[in-house]
């Protein structure tokens, strides 16, 4: 396990590589420079000081360059419209992402998977088929509509809760977790459905009948333990998907999060900021997708046995994963 | 023997398990197949009833029936009566019946590949029906299904292992595991050997014998293969398209068959005298269990069928005490099988 965790964090290197690169590339083709944003603020003389300082006088190669050596030395950079380390930023905006994240998986996981457990068992029925719609009303409503919806409802309307930032604690955080959550309680409720209803026919449930275990612990234990794997594969690309930070929903509900601060950053061509941002969000992605491939060998004892002998099971594990990853 | 509840009292002459005109339909969307229809069977504490009869003939449903856990929908159970022990299996409460099987009645299934959970040690699922159904604490389940591993040939320390760890043949013998380990008084065999190969498949049967001696459990062994009804049943039922045929003890079916399906499952046989025969297996196929002719099921494919036969609601005639046939065809007394007495 320990080698397969080492291989894990060897692989991100290219991945960083190429995503750092991409990035560079795509905000040098874009219109405009930083210098632009920052012109105001300094004489002409100043700002050809500060072009030839930061590289814009040079290939967009070379700043790429001079952006990989620091990073090589594990410096994000500074980033050229807050003057202040891209590494303090970050830090300063990922708890209130965290949180987010946090909240609006836990609460779809509390409530999805009994749901899509009730709608497996009672299989056709009234339950099953009123489960399913509102699923797919959930997945159909765009996340932007939702928030502002909500707002319109619950803040403007009805003046229950605060509809923008980060003050009221808690009470601030029930708009915007909802607005991500639907959407993740949607897709949950139906792998959870889809997948209990691959196992709940199997004939190991029927040995459990015939053994006389009781249908409650057959559907809970000797069930759901098999139909896991997608549920928490599920699970985890949404987790990841939040802790990059949801950009749309941290933008309508002013929620100072790191996916505020990396649109902010792209808006401003703050190149060293959007890509410190990224590069930490595919740090975040790559750890959640670890911390579930080493998940799914706890939940399913054939996969432990193919981390353990070593060499080409990722594929395995994702093939197990019905290649939802 | 430390049970949980006592089980039904029983009169020493009662049989352990009494199905009544069962009758077992699968219902789907355009059609229904009719899976088992209106089989009776009695069996004794200690006797081994063989049921044979050819894929499709309702053998499992017959067994999964006995359980009540005919998967609904698309299974209905249309009428009858199945009685362990002298309580009706399927006039139960759920609760009932989570004691009553895998305490007094339990099944090893056909599939050895798919009938264990993959996600739990064998010993846990040994161990689980052990702790359902007795007093007794985890770590002696545990050791129980140790035990119990021992008994069908595994060594107790692979009880920490999982099913994917074990071969096919030795799966299987987990699946009997766990089937005997509450020492069950009626025991549903259905193929038990089929996946196994023919040296572990002798262990099997001399284990179900001993454990038929020791603890006087009955059986119905569901089987295609007529050598295995031979060396361990006492009794032969033949089923043909969801209905007994022909039943007896196994002098009366082996030595004295009446039924010309019978008949043509013996004929099909091997010869082991001439081994360069070429072998005589049944013309046609069982009929589509969605559309059954009123009659006769089996008349399509007799060699001795009259037009009649098709037509006429086939009833059971008794031979002696023990043996009965399904056949009209009876009804002229001249009427013999060319088989008849060998």
């Amino acid at each position: 396990m320990g080698k397969y965790i080492v291989k894990r964090v060897i692989m991100l290197i290219p991945v960083i590589i190429g995503v750092s690169l991409l990035i560079f590339i795509m905000l040098d083709l874009a219109p405009g420079t930083v210098l632009d944003q920052i012109a105001n603020d300094y004489t002409p003389e100043q700002l050809a000081a500060l072009e030839h300082e930061l590289g814009y006088d040079r290939s967009v190669f070379y700043r790429y360059g001079m952006y990989m050596w620091d990073l090589l030395h594990g410096d994000l950079g500074t980033s050229y419209i807050y003057k202040a380390e891209v590494w303090d930023l970050y830090m300063q905006r990922l708890p209130a992402t965290l949180l987010l994240a946090g909240a609006s998986v836990l609460v779809s996981i509390v409530l999805s998977i009994p749901l899509g457990i009730l709608a497996a068992t009672k299989h056709g029925s009234l339950t099953d088929n009123a489960s399913m719609v509102a699923a797919l009303l959930g997945l159909s409503m765009p996340n932007f509509w939702l928030g502002l919806m909500l707002i319109i409802v619950f803040s403007l309307n009805l003046g229950w809760l605060p509809s923008s930032g980060f003050k009221d604690g808690f009470r601030s955080l029930i708009l915007p977790a909802i607005t991500i959550g639907t959407g993740l309680m949607a897709t949950l409720t139906r792998t959870t459905r889809s997948s209990m209803l691959d196992v709940i026919r199997s004939d190991y449930l029927r040995t459990a009948r015939a053994k006389g275990v009781p249908e409650k612990t057959v559907i809970r234990k000797h069930a759901l333990k098999n139909a896991m794997i997608p549920i928490i594969t599920v699970i985890g690309t949404q987790m990841g998907r939040t802790l990059g930070g949801s950009v749309v929903t941290e933008n309508v509900f002013s929620w100072p999060g790191v996916g505020r601060l990396t649109i902010d950053a792209v808006k401003q061509r703050d190149t060293i900021m959007v890509t410190g941002c990224i590069i930490m969000s595919v740090i975040m992605i790559s750890l959640i997708q670890l911390l579930v491939d080493i998940t799914y060998a706890f939940v399913d004892p054939r996969l432990k046995s193919q981390y353990a002998s070593g060499g080409g099971k990722r594929k395995l594990a994702r093939a197990a994963g019905g290649g939802q990853t | 023997m430390q049970d949980k509840a006592a089980s039904g009292t029983l009169a020493p002459e009662e049989p352990v398990l009494d199905i009544q005109h069962l009758t077992v339909h699968y219902v789907l969307e355009e059609e229904t197949v009719e899976a088992v229809n209106d089989i009776s069977i009695r069996l004794e504490k200690g006797r081994i009833l063989g049921l044979v009869g050819e894929t499709g003939a309702g053998k499992t449903s017959t067994a999964l029936a006995a359980l009540n856990l005919i998967p609904d929908p698309p299974g209905v159970i249309r009428s009858g009566s199945v009685k362990v022990c002298g309580r009706d299996m399927l006039r139960m409460s759920q609760q009932e019946l989570e004691q009553i099987r895998g305490r007094d009645v339990s099944m090893i299934f056909q599939d050895p590949m798919t009938s264990l959970n993959p996600v739990f040690t064998v010993g846990e699922q040994i161990a689980e029906s052990i702790r359902l159904h007795t007093d007794c604490t985890a770590s002696e389940a545990m050791e129980r299904a140790g035990d119990m591993l021992e008994l069908v040939g595994i060594p107790r320390e692979r009880a920490g292992e999982y099913p994917h760890q074990f071969s096919g043949g030795m799966k299987q013998r987990v699946v009997i595991a766990i089937a005997l380990a509450c020492s069950p008084k009626v025991l549903l065999a259905d193929e038990p050997t089929t996946a196994l190969d023919v040296t572990i498949q002798a262990q099997v049967l001399d284990m179900m014998i001993a454990l038929k001696e020791k603890l006087d459990t009955a059986m119905i062994f569901i089987t295609h293969d007529l050598g295995v009804v031979a060396e361990i049943c006492d009794e032969v039922a033949v089923m043909y398209a969801g209905r007994v045929i022909e039943r007896g003890t196994l002098d009366d079916v082996f030595n004295h068959t009446k039924h010309p399906y019978t008949e043509g499952l013996f004929n099909s046989l091997p010869d082991i005298q001439d081994r360069t025969a070429a072998l005589r297996p049944i013309p046609g196929l069982m009929p589509d269990p969605t559309r059954l002719p009123k009659g006769c099921a089996f008349a399509p494919r007799c060699p001795y069928a009259s037009p009649a036969c098709i037509e006429t609601v086939q009833t059971e005639r008794a031979f002696s005490e023990t043996h009965t046939v399904m056949c009209s065809a009876y009804e002229d007394p001249a009427f013999h099988i060319r088989r008849e007495e060998v």
